[in-house]
């Protein structure tokens, strides 16, 4: 199963990478969105995979008994998570704005700031 | 603690002259030409001590750990520079009082002199490498706000900073020279390193050290080829020129090569890296200071040709040469201040320093000509100047000469020869030839502009009449400074005929045929086929030729990398990841990557794996906005899903919500933007679907060596173990994010806030304009 | 979670800059006197470097949870990162009045911002290094887009933005990897791990994703590309704020990781810090050499010190000293020469940034002004007896003694490259003024701020011995004992 899921994020990341270097803002946005569940995921096989075991204590046990998956990765993911939720949401304003000011979402017409 | 004081309190005085100025104005030159003066009675009483080879040397802790002390060392040899600098000093601030009269920022100018002038004493006076260094580069720096003093003028500002770059670069490579001889005997204080003789040449550094030194020695004493700043320097006020970049400043790369002599010296690279530097650039000043016009130019160029000669001197390494540096030394710092300070006298009274225009002064000022007069005859070295007793040493040691004593020689005499003309064109030509008719209206300068000459000039005249009531005490203890065995200098005015003699007579003899002919060969379609000649292939003309490649070299980059195109910076960002993390790859060590599942393939979890991956593929290539926001939430889902099956039922529901929340968040900001276009084309689409299809490849292997190997994770039963009896909670996820790790969650709503109030700030702020 | 061990005095600098965030964002609600807000920021960030001050006085604070030390080095970072704020919230007071910026949201952003550099400064765990640099980026996104009227600053927010999360991302799989590879996330458990799994290839990469990462939040070439853009097209306070408090707080995430948790790895990391060093000087010098604005000729050169600070770094464990006082020095003279323009800039016409020509005749008109920025020009060129030379002799010796003579001699080259751009401003300064000149800004905070840090860099170049003993040695205590 690890390498299925090696394949999925690998799949995620050059999708997302592929999109990050679209002209267009929205593509990139979407790109940062396949990265993000990339990065999630690849955080989430590290702390290997385990079937049905959540690890959450079973009523009547004092603690967890093994196997069950490591908590932490998860914990992290939820962060990530939530974050990347921040991130998109400001992503989406900013670029709502730029547009605005900008008149173009055309990474390619920006280029009033570069140059010498 | 009174030697720091002597050495600081110019750096105080320099602060306060301004004040002084608006109290004191016009009698400000001579009040503070009252701290040089007294400076340099103070050293006077150090004379005693040095005679016998001792030295002073005080230390107070500056910076311990870098081991730079805020240290003083007081011999011979800075003896004779600090009483050169304070005695010149005191003549130069008088001058300058009169000569910049009712300048508008006279005051800021007596301050930045001061400050020099204090530098100077540092970096003479310095007994730690560093504290050496820093003073060092703040004559280049005053000297650079000195040269662009006439600000107003474009060419001053280029010269101001041409001195600066050549120096500044000269010094920097020193300081690394520096901190490397540091490192070799681990210590800057400089009686240690004297003591330690020759630990630096056994090092395997050796070479790069003295390359680094010389670098700094040589730019800062002007020597070929780094010789071009020194005449672009006249732009500075004359003082300046007579002061910096004649008597003292250009000196300190000659006082730096004295004083290191026995740390690096006595090698081969040193004999002749140093003596050809020096041989190469006494003939071309000497031989360039024929052809100029203005006055300072031509002094300049003469000024190259001795610091040539000092620097020769001191790489022949014989005692008889560092001797006849030494006097040297002095000599030129009477006659060729005493020659610049009459130069701005003549450009104060007659408006010109062209010597084509110039004649006939002599009966409207006739002090500054005898002071002009003098200096002259101590520069061409007639008996009975100081200069005379000097030419004989110059020729004697130059006989004695280790290696090629003949070739040296004849090239002595060859630029002395020159000098001896030049001494007449600068010190003679303009007061005694035919009156020119355009000067103008020409007077004596007032006495502040003819003291400083005549004084200068008088010496040379005293000490070469008298030389043991002086010099002979001076130089014996400057020789002693540098020299293992203590001796005693003898100089005297007449040896009888020998050798020596029959040379300087030939000098003066050709030397003053060549100034007779001065109007044959000096005509102006010669001399401009000449400059042209040699402006073509001057350092200068390279320096300014680097100045703009590196500027069109700084353009053309900063076009190719700073493009504006954002794919392009992110195209160097993952080629630039890829490199450095797919070179680990191939480290020895890589578990072994491995297509055996440790779990095998369910179908139903294939199933959703083709999904995420088929949706990716369909959220990339659509072209339709909002397919590419439904496939983008399916991905979303799917990978929902997956945390479901491996146990992550907390990941899955967040998950679910927030990619809900996206999706709604997409689909309501997207009719505001325009639609999807193909913007790039087919070649650009291919190129980035292959670094991308590289760089996804290269994070699955990365995943499939990382689950491969064993894992322990070191946390997780410590949370499994404690997550009900310590914090009352059976979700272990849920546990470790508001107990265990609370205040990473803390951080998490911080960075939402954050987030929210950024996207607050951006809305209201559209809302208004 | 027991409260007595919550020891939260050890993270009080933080804790008092978010307080003050919010008090700001409160009091914008009810209060429209931008100056008065401006006053209650400046309260906050004083607060702040009084707390600092006290703490490294003080005897030891111990760590925060494990998730943040407030150790000597934290603390170093914390008065770097106070400093600074002190300074821009001065330059500022009068400066969001002239170019028309919202007090509220233009402090408060600023505190939070710095309130995330000083975590990240703190942090000794990759949860908190990973959420102290998006609480930092996040709330400089927003400022380098406030200026919504100019079309460069959205421009540069945006691309910023863009830039910014992707590396985030890198850091992300570079901290998935660490864990993968040690099965821990805290600092101290990573260090105490390295040396069993070092030869583990995940480790590495994890490391060189993690290097990645902070290479962006530097500015190192060629992770830098947002830098001129988000310089120049964000207000200049901002800029000169962030310039100094985001490099100071990547450069001391950069450190701590590097240093004191891969120490046994040198041998590799060396590398690639060493050509990120090279490339990052050489390139930002020679783009600050092309450059006709002096806001962006300081944009691009704050890049070029981002590579000498990275020579401090690629010498180890020597170097750590050397990079704080590095760090300090540049926050004093880069802030004061952001003020001068600040003082120079008009609204309208300047929206770019002050342009080379204007300032001409700067040391007739204004000659204190000049006399300051003179200062700057010299100590950021690395002339002594300035701030800005003991830096570059500390970084430079370090590199020495480490055996990277190389990387010595090619900054020295470099800062000889620099000196030609920063004294071409002090030469433009005395040239005569055109007639129809503006008068400079004339305010009671800026006036103070450009003296302070005047002052501070020429004493700092004087007598650097009691900064340099802060700095010694910080890194035995790197995780909080």
């Amino acid at each position: 199963m690890e390498i299925i899921l090696a394949i999925v994020i690998g799949v995620l990341y050059a999708g997302g990478l592929y999109m990050m270097k679209r002209r267009s803002i929205v593509k990139l946005v979407i790109g940062l969105a396949l990265l993000g569940h990339a990065a999630n995921l690849l955080i989430f096989t590290m702390g290997r995979l385990v079937r049905g075991r959540p690890p959450i204590i079973p009523t009547g046990a004092g603690q967890l008994q093994a196997p069950f998956a490591d908590p932490l990765p998860q914990a992290l993911i939820l962060t990530a998570i939530v974050i990347g939720f921040g991130i998109q949401a400001f992503a989406i304003v900013l670029i709502k704005r730029a547009y605005q000011t900008v008149g173009t979402d055309d990474l390619d017409d920006m280029k009033a700031t570069d140059g010498i | 603690m009174s030697i720091v004081l002597a050495c600081l309190s110019g750096f105080a005085l320099a602060v306060a002259s301004p004040w002084l100025y608006r109290l004191a104005r016009g009698a400000t030159g001579w009040l503070l030409a009252l701290f040089p003066a007294g400076l340099f009675l103070y050293f006077s009483s150090f004379l005693g001590t040095c005679i016998a080879g001792n030295a002073v040397y005080t230390a107070y802790p500056w910076i311990p750990t870098l081991g730079i002390d805020l240290a003083f060392f007081i011999d011979g040899l800075s003896l004779l520079f600090a009483l050169i600098i304070t005695g010149i000093g005191a003549l130069v601030i008088l001058y300058a009082g009169e000569y910049l009269h009712g300048h508008p920022h006279l005051g800021r100018f007596y301050a930045i002199i001061l400050t020099f002038m204090a530098s100077m004493l540092g970096v003479v006076m310095a007994g730690n490498l560093i504290t050496m260094f820093i003073f060092w580069e703040l004559t280049s720096i005053s000297s650079f706000l000195l040269i662009g003093f006439d600000h107003q003028r474009e060419q001053s500002r280029a010269a101001a900073l041409q001195a600066l770059l050549v120096t500044g670069a000269g010094g920097l490579a020193m300081l690394a020279g520096l901190l490397l001889i540091g490192q070799a005997n681990g210590t800057f204080a400089l009686p240690h390193l004297l003591s330690q003789g020759g630990a630096v040449r056994q090092h395997p550094l050796y070479l790069p050290i003295l390359l680094l030194i010389l670098l700094g020695a040589f730019t800062k004493s002007a020597q070929v080829p780094f010789h071009f700043w020194l005449p672009g320097a006249m732009e500075a006020p004359t003082p300046v020129s007579a002061y910096l970049h004649s008597a003292t400043m250009v000196k300190a790369g000659v006082y730096l090569l004295v004083r290191l002599g026995p740390v690096l010296g006595g090698t081969e690279a040193w004999h002749y890296l140093v003596t050809t530097a020096g041989a190469v650039t006494m003939v071309i000043g000497a031989v360039l200071a024929l052809w100029q016009t203005d006055l300072k130019r031509i002094l300049a160029y003469s000024t190259v040709s001795t610091l040539g000669t000092l620097v020769l001197l001191i790489g022949l390494d014989t005692s008889l040469s560092i001797k006849a540096a030494m006097v040297f030394l002095l000599v030129h710092a009477l006659y060729k201040g005493a020659l610049f300070l009459v130069a701005g006298a003549v450009d104060h009274a007659a408006g010109s320093r062209d010597i084509t225009q110039l004649g006939g002064l002599a009966r409207a000022m006739p002090i500054t000509a005898t002071a002009a007069v003098l200096a002259a005859l101590s520069m061409a070295g007639f008996p009975p100047m100081l200069g005379f007793i000097n030419k004989e040493l110059l020729y004697e040691a130059k006989l004695q000469a280790p290696r090629a004593s003949e070739l040296i020689t004849t090239l002595g005499i060859l630029a002395n020869v020159a000098l001896v003309g030049v001494a007449g064109i600068v010190g003679v030509k303009p007061f005694f030839s035919k009156r020119h008719t355009t000067l103008q209206h020409a007077h004596e300068v007032a006495p502040a502009l003819w003291i400083g000459p005549l004084v200068l000039a008088g010496w040379g005249l005293f000490n070469g009449l008298w030389p043991d009531v002086l010099v002979n005490p001076l130089i014996t203890a400057a020789v002693n400074a540098v020299q293992p065995e203590i001796t005693s200098v003898e100089l005297k005015l007449w040896h009888g005929i020998n050798p020596v003699f029959g040379l300087s007579v030939i000098t003066v003899i050709a030397g003053v045929g060549l100034f007779l002919s001065h109007d044959l060969w000096f005509r102006e379609n010669w001399r401009a086929w000449l400059l042209q000649t040699t402006s073509r292939i001057s350092p200068q003309r390279l320096y300014e030729l680097g100045l703009v490649g590196l500027n069109k070299l700084a353009r053309a980059q900063t076009r190719l990398l700073q493009n504006g195109y954002l794919r392009y910076y992110l195209l160097t960002i993952v080629a630039t990841t890829i490199g450095l993390v797919g070179y680990t790859l191939f480290m020895p060590g890589l578990p072994t990557v491995t297509t055996e599942s440790k779990l095998d393939i369910l179908v139903h979890e294939g199933v959703i794996a083709g999904i995420i991956i088929l949706a990716t593929i369909m959220a990339v290539t659509t072209r339709s906005r909002l397919a590419a926001i439904a496939a983008m939430g399916t991905v979303g889902y799917g990978v929902a899903l997956l945390y479901i099956l491996f146990s992550a039922p907390d990941l899955a529901m967040t998950q679910f919500a927030i990619e809900t929340l996206t999706v709604i968040l997409f689909v309501l900001v997207i009719y505001r933007l325009p639609r999807f276009a193909l913007l790039s084309s087919t070649p650009a689409r291919i190129r980035d679907a292959l670094v991308a299809l590289l760089a996804g490849g290269m994070m699955s292997l990365l995943v499939l060596a990382a689950v491969a190997g064993p894992f322990q994770s070191h946390l997780a039963p410590y949370f499994a173990a404690h997550s009900l009896d310590l914090a009352k909670g059976r979700n272990v996820v849920n546990v470790i994010l508001v107990d265990f790790r609370g205040f990473d969650t803390l951080g998490e709503i911080t960075v939402l806030s954050v987030a929210a109030l950024g996207i607050f700030a951006l809305l209201k702020l559209r809302k208004e304009h | 979670m027991n409260i007595a061990d919550v020891q939260i005095v050890s993270i009080l600098p933080q804790t008092l800059l978010l307080a003050a965030a919010l008090v700001v964002f409160l009091a914008d609600l009810v209060w429209k006197d931008r100056k008065g807000i401006g006053l209650l920021a400046l309260a906050g960030v004083l607060a702040t470097f009084v707390a600092t001050v006290v703490m490294l006085a003080g005897p030891g604070v111990p760590t925060f949870q494990h998730m943040a030390a407030a150790d000597r080095f934290a603390l170093v970072i914390s008065l770097v990162m106070s400093a600074a704020a002190v300074l821009a919230v001065l330059v500022s007071l009068d400066y969001i009045v002239r170019v028309d910026l919202p007090a509220g949201e233009y402090y408060g952003l600023l505190l939070l911002a710095a309130s995330g550099m000083m975590f990240l400064g703190a942090a000794t765990h990759l949860m908190t290094l990973f959420l102290s640099l998006e609480i930092l980026s996040i709330a400089l996104y927003a400022l380098a887009g406030i200026r919504t009227t100019d079309i460069r600053a959205g421009e540069a927010a945006l691309k910023y933005f863009l830039l910014g999360a992707f590396a985030s991302a890198f850091l992300l799989y570079g901290m998935a990897l660490l864990y993968g590879a040690t099965g821990t996330t805290s600092l101290a458990g990573i260090a105490a791990a390295v040396p069993s799994v070092q030869t583990d290839p995940m480790l590495i990469a994890g490391l060189a994703l993690l290097l990645i990462g902070f290479a962006f939040k530097v500015a190192a070439v060629p992770f830098h590309m947002w830098t001129p853009d988000v310089y120049q097209g964000a207000p200049s306070s901002v800029t000169a704020f962030m310039s100094v408090g985001a490099k100071a707080a990547g450069f001391a995430a950069l450190v701590r990781v590097l240093v004191a948790v891969f120490p046994t790895l040198y041998a590799w990391w060396v590398w690639p810090v060493g050509v990120l060093a090279v490339l990052t000087m050489t390139w930002g010098n020679l783009a600050a050499l092309a450059q006709g604005n002096v806001k962006r000729m300081l944009a691009y050169s704050s890049i070029a010190h981002a590579g000498y600070i990275l020579v401090g770094v690629a010498a180890g464990e020597a170097g750590v000293s050397g990079v704080l006082f590095y760090l300090m020095a540049y926050a004093l003279m880069n802030i004061g020469a952001f003020a001068v323009l600040i003082a120079l800039e008009r609204a309208e016409e300047d929206a770019a940034g002050v342009e080379l020509e204007r300032m001409r005749g700067l040391f007739h008109r204004r000659p204190w002004l000049a006399a300051a920025m003179t200062v700057f020009m010299f100590s950021l060129a690395g002339m002594p007896p300035l701030a800005g030379f003991f830096g570059k002799l500390y970084v430079f010796s370090a590199a020495v003694r480490s055996g990277l003579l190389v990387l010595a001699i090619i900054g020295v080259i470099n800062s000889v490259i620099s000196a030609y751009y920063y004294l071409r401003v002090v030469a433009r300064m005395a040239l005569a003024a055109p007639a129809e000149e503006a008068e400079p800004a004339r305010c009671p905070a800026l006036t103070i701020g450009t003296g302070i840090a005047a002052v501070g860099t020429v004493l700092l170049g004087i007598y650097p011995t009691w900064l340099l003993n802060l700095v010694q040695g910080t890194l035995a205590v790197l995780f909080g004992g």
